[in-house]
């Protein structure tokens, strides 16, 4: 509630509406990705492959079916649960294995929507304006927010146990009574839900987009790199971790275009060696936090513990 | 951050859009990424624009009665639309400026097509011409500048074809909007004289590999081959028939005229000789304007003893300009359609150095049509032979009588 109540105030404090979507847009792929990898431990390279399924069935049922923008949004995570389903069979892969067959599906994907001209992938997408910015908006609040209550599901029911103990051990938890392609596969669907419901809303406010456009691997790179500099495993990691490097995405584009590429580029690399764990390990248990942060908390709390020590 | 955010909007608002005596233009440029090549030197071909202008005192508005200075406020987008689309925002929403220029091609201008039309803000679209934006009937948020849409570039090759009286066409495209545009033209033209194609083939626009292509072309005889594709595709299809020592009569490809220098280090000269392609400036010298410089003087300016290294796209980003600083000395009003009524005005009327500049009621070019030029072996490399134009006016820029058979290099 926090997290939609502080995005809900984000027109108050910066009017582009663009740029809150595409973060909200963000946070739902972050948390897309802490799902599938956070939980379950397979990290999907080819993620983007959802959001543009996400994008091409929202679209495509918009402009062959005249539907409105929520059932367009229902389509778009519909059509990407249907891939998903298609490609569930790369679950039994794993590690590196996973991860490029996922990416290797997505490019797949790609040719197949970029070449075909019932997909309009010749001529680029044109849609008519459904939501109005201020709308869309709020739809993506609201998609977030529902989203953040799944991620809470996940984490603390029994079926999150379930991923947790398969992505520490899948034989012991098979042993142990968990049905482990079951519960993956749920996971994997739910992630790309999410994905394809991020889909369909970028479809809603970019409207006029050629294929290279979704189906570009950046965005991958983004929601993993977002998800793990907040945490993942958690379920404010992901968003906190999108805000904070997003924004600066933005901030530095604007304020230092020049030096983009390499101010965003050291940053990120400075901050995966100061915080492998991602910013919510600063906050998790003793053995999460990074050793240079454990130091520096011990320092702070040294004049407490003092007396004790001393003989 | 959030406030962060927050001052830096704000100080770029009292900066640019607030403050008094100086319209504000925005725009992105791509410095990193695929359309790099292609966006710098249209950006540059912009602000030397800006520079002319506020070197003479400002440009006419015509409902404040005086010149104002101009300023160009621009961001990287880095060639990644999902950028341009928040990049584009904030030049409208914080930065608040008059009106906005896109950045090269039909993929990074689309973010902006849609921000146009949803936020009722004049785009002036320098080469974004996918058929796309312009389809859905009248729109007054979107003007195209610099090159008609993408189905009128062939006319001149038609008209090419029918004089040299051509029948077997191969025609080879590649599968996006620009260059099926063109394609679908020709093909509908030889439908018109009962013909078709004896080859017709689409690839993917990432095609590479022309070996087994070249063969089938081959193997169809055709008297003339049109291969449409973006200057990766042209290259690796004239490499393809150079190493494989492929000759065909007559063969066009579209970007060899816009960006030469490119071509003849990629190519070479011995290969692109007898070539045809589109004639743009500064192949094409337009000097008869009546808004900015003419093409001569406009390559004495802007690159100074080196008018070899001036290209299209420079061209085409100084010409967005003209057109921008023709908006507002006709306009009605300073809101949107009232700018965009400067606009209709002009047009049709408007001679820049890339032509006749006239809108349709859709927002797309229909003057500025490309003539046909052959390249012509001129010493250790080749000079463009206007061979075709495509309006009775640039009838007097042809200088030169197209060759074919192409004799063989």
């Amino acid at each position: 509630m926090i997290v939609a109540a502080v995005l809900g105030a984000g027109p108050t404090l910066y009017n582009n509406l663009a740029f809150l979507t595409t973060l909200a847009i963000y946070i739902l792929l972050a948390q897309g990705v802490n799902i599938v990898y956070g939980f379950t431990g397979y990290l999907p390279f080819g993620f983007v492959g959802f959001f543009g399924a996400g994008i091409y069935g929202s679209s495509l049922a918009i402009v062959y079916w005249h539907v409105g923008g929520y059932t367009a949004i229902g389509l778009g995570a519909l059509t990407s649960v249907v891939a998903a389903v298609v490609l569930s069979p790369l679950l039994r892969l794993s590690g590196a294995y996973f991860a490029l067959a996922t990416l290797a599906a997505s490019q797949a994907l790609y040719f197949i929507v970029a070449n075909e001209s019932w997909t309009f992938g010749e001529s680029g997408m044109s849609l008519p304006l459904i939501f109005s910015p201020t709308a869309l908006y709020v739809v993506a609040v609201v998609a977030v927010t529902v989203t953040l209550i799944v991620v809470f599901y996940v984490r603390d029911s029994h079926f999150g146990l379930s991923l947790r103990a398969i992505r520490s051990d899948a034989v012991s938890a098979a042993m142990a009574g968990v049905n482990v392609v079951r519960t993956r596969t749920i996971a994997w669907l739910v992630s790309a839900a999410i994905a394809g419901v991020a889909g369909a809303l970028w479809a809603l406010m970019t409207s006029a987009f050629y294929a290279e456009t979704p189906f570009d691997l950046t965005i991958s790179v983004y929601a993993i790199v977002f998800a793990l500099f907040g945490g993942v495993r958690t379920v404010v990691g992901p968003v906190v971790g999108t805000v904070v490097l997003y924004s600066l995405y933005q901030y530095i584009g604007i304020s230092n275009p020049q030096y983009f590429e390499l101010i965003y580029g050291l940053l990120i690399v400075v901050l995966v060696l100061f915080l492998p764990g991602g910013l919510s390990s600063l906050v998790g248990g003793r053995g999460d936090r990074p050793a240079w942060w454990n130091r520096l908390v011990r320092h702070r709390a040294a004049p407490e513990s003092a007396p004790e020590v001393a003989p | 951050m959030a406030s962060g955010l927050a001052a830096a909007s704000l100080s770029a608002s009292l900066s640019a859009g607030a403050s008094s005596n100086v319209i504000t233009v925005g725009t992105l440029y791509a410095n990193t990424g695929s359309f790099a090549t292609s966006s710098m030197p249209e950006y540059a071909g912009l602000q030397f624009w800006v520079k002319q202008v506020n070197a003479a005192g400002g440009m006419y508005v015509a409902p404040l009665k005086k010149k104002e200075h101009v300023r160009l406020v621009s961001y990287n987008d880095q060639s990644d639309p999902a950028t341009a689309t928040t990049l584009y925002n904030q030049l409208l929403t914080q930065n608040k400026v008059n009106v906005f220029v896109a950045d090269f091609g039909s993929v990074l201008t689309a973010p902006a097509v849609t921000i146009a039309k949803d936020q009722k803000h004049l785009l002036f679209d320098i080469t974004g011409s996918g058929t796309s934006f312009f389809s859905s009937g009248p729109n007054p948020y979107v003007a195209l500048t610099s090159l008609p849409v993408s189905a009128v570039w062939p006319k001149p090759v038609v008209g090419l074809l029918s004089k040299l009286k051509i029948k077997r066409v191969a025609i080879l495209y590649c599968q996006n909007d620009f260059d099926q545009a063109q394609a679908a033209a020709i093909k509908g033209f030889l439908a018109s004289e009962h013909l078709q194609p004896v080859y017709f083939q689409g690839v993917p626009t990432t095609q590479s590999d022309y070996s087994t292509i070249v063969q089938a072309i081959k193997g169809a005889n055709p008297q003339a081959v049109l291969e449409f594709g973006y200057p990766n595709n042209d290259i690796a299809f004239l490499n393809q028939l150079k190493s494989t020592n492929t000759h065909f009569n007559f063969v066009l490809t579209p970007f060899p005229g816009q960006l030469p220098t490119l071509f003849r280090q990629d190519v070479g000269a011995k290969a692109l000789a007898w070539g045809y392609t589109y004639a743009v400036p500064p192949i094409l010298r337009i000097n008869k304007v009546n808004i900015g410089l003419g093409l001569n003087a406009f390559l004495q300016k802007f690159a100074p003893g080196k008018a070899s290294t001036v290209n299209f796209l420079n061209v085409a980003g100084y010409n967005a300009g003209l057109a921008v600083q023709a908006a507002f000395a006709h306009a009605t009003s300073m809101s949107q359609l009232g700018i965009r009524a400067g606009l209709t005005a002009v047009s049709g009327k408007l001679q820049t150095l890339e032509g006749t500049f006239a809108l349709n009621k859709a927002g797309a070019q229909v003057g500025e049509l490309l003539p046909v030029a052959q390249m012509v072996p001129h010493g250790a490399g080749f000079q463009f032979k206007i061979v075709y134009p495509a309006t009775a006016a640039q009838k007097a820029m042809v200088n030169g009588t197209p060759k074919y058979p192409a004799p063989k290099a």
